[in-house]
């Protein structure tokens, strides 16, 4: 200890005679290196492309290449590498770029996923297939129109109903209760689960897709709220719920990793329990 | 039930095209044309009312609801024990068995193609084509019932001809 500290009095002491360049290079040339060049690695993106303005024309796979070690790693990096660089009448929803908005939602290699939580695949060989969500209208490109899954969205009555709140306080929940919810507050509605569900294919005007579904019992199962009867009551129809075939598309693709198709049989299985 | 629905739709509409006749009223003309635009049509590009409402829902109806599933997945489970019951015994000496298994099998088989037909010839898209594929089922089910009755009691039975047929 003593040794130290005499040592750095002995540099102070020389710094203050000699000025000595401060300097982080371990050589001189170091300055003067070059970033080491990244190969060039290409890859083809065919993109799905439909102009409103050209209705007549038929939709069609558009292909862009660019050198994935110029760009981020995922798809939505891609995406506006594209929009910036190459074509910007490319037309997509993003927002957060972090997978919590679920603006960017599209069908990328046959998979309805989040073009931000999505990995570019660094095989130049092969290319990336990028389309709107199935099965939804088309406002242009990639932007699918989501009215009508807003609308179902609003049907359900998706906030708490409770005629007497507690007064002057808060709502109480067990933690019991309170974990009854994970796994279904999480999802950010990016529909890539009900436009995967081939019974919302055919039947999107009626049944509510496992989204939606979701948000039901996500309501249903909290214990704060007191209108448990009237949501399950609506529920009580041929179409609404029960064009359900637990086909379990919805949980192999939710980007976010829930499962909507749980929740649906347990909204099921409390229907006939009661 | 249907005609509550049609009433309701056309109600929306009218409320629809009077909100529309009220912004455009000096253009009568483009209003027919909106209106005639905004037809709705089910599962087509034109939505019910405004985008913010809320889609609706139709009237609740627990034996096409939570009863309509329960009965149909307690038929499914109960035919596994009654389909292994059939394979160990054998029609003659339990016709009371073989007639539930003959006739479960046929209500299965009704529900399961009921909703193929709901879900891709529903009424509301197909108004003609639908009512003649699910009158067919209900018609082909009785005759379906009527048969294995008459098999089963004038004849050697389903599981009988089953365990024929498997060893011919």
């Amino acid at each position: 200890m003593q040794s130290l500290i005499a040592r750095s009095a002995f540099v102070r002491s020389q710094a203050a005679r000699v000025p000595v360049v401060r300097t982080f290079a371990s050589s001189a040339a170091r300055f003067q290196a070059t970033p080491a060049e990244k190969p060039v690695l290409q890859k083809e993106f065919k993109i799905y492309r439909w102009n409103p303005d050209q209705p007549a024309e038929k939709p069609t796979l558009q292909s862009y290449t660019i050198d994935l070690n110029q760009c981020g790693p995922m798809i939505l990096d891609a995406l506006i590498k594209i929009k910036n660089e190459i074509d910007p009448t490319l037309t997509f929803r993003r927002s957060c770029r972090e997978g919590i908005c679920g603006s960017c939602a599209m069908n990328i290699n046959g998979q309805n996923t989040l073009a931000c939580l999505c990995r570019i695949e660094r095989d130049s060989g092969k290319d990336s297939k990028i389309y709107p969500l199935p099965h939804m209208y088309i406002v242009k490109d990639l932007v699918p129109d989501l009215t009508l899954f807003y609308k179902q969205y609003k049907s359900i009555e998706p906030y708490l109903k409770n005629d007497n709140p507690p007064q002057g306080r808060e709502f109480l929940q067990s933690q019991e209760d309170r974990r009854k919810l994970d796994g279904m507050y999480e999802c950010i509605l990016c529909a890539c689960c009900s436009t995967s569900c081939p019974s919302y294919w055919w039947n999107q005007d009626v049944y509510l897709g496992p989204a939606t579904l979701m948000a039901a019992y996500r309501w249903i199962a909290d214990s704060r709220d007191t209108y448990k009867a009237e949501r399950k009551e609506k529920l009580q129809n041929e179409m609404s719920l029960y064009r359900c075939h637990t086909i379990f598309n919805c949980a192999r693709t939710c980007p976010k990793g829930l499962n909507p198709a749980q929740a649906i049989a347990k909204l099921k299985l409390e229907l006939a329990a009661e | 039930m249907s005609s509550a629905v049609v009433v309701r739709s056309l109600v929306n509409r009218n409320v629809a095209s009077a909100v529309v006749r009220k912004s455009f009223r000096p253009l009568a003309l483009q209003v027919r044309h909106a209106h005639q635009d905004t037809a709705y049509v089910p599962g087509g590009p034109i939505y019910k009312g405004t985008v913010n409402d809320p889609t609706t829902f139709p009237p609740p109806n627990r034996s096409h609801g939570s009863y309509h599933w329960a009965f149909e997945r307690l038929l499914s489970a109960s035919l596994i024990p009654m389909t292994a019951a059939a394979y160990v015994t054998s029609g003659t000496n339990y016709p009371v068995l073989d007639g539930i298994l003959g006739m479960s099998l046929i209500v299965h088989s009704h529900i399961g193609f009921d909703s193929i037909v709901v879900d891709y010839l529903h009424k509301r898209k197909f108004p003609v084509l639908g009512p003649i594929t699910s009158w067919t089922l209900r018609a082909v089910t009785v005759a379906a019932l009527v048969g294995v009755y008459q098999f089963n009691t004038n004849d050697i039975g389903l599981t009988e001809l089953i365990a024929k047929v498997w060893h011919a």
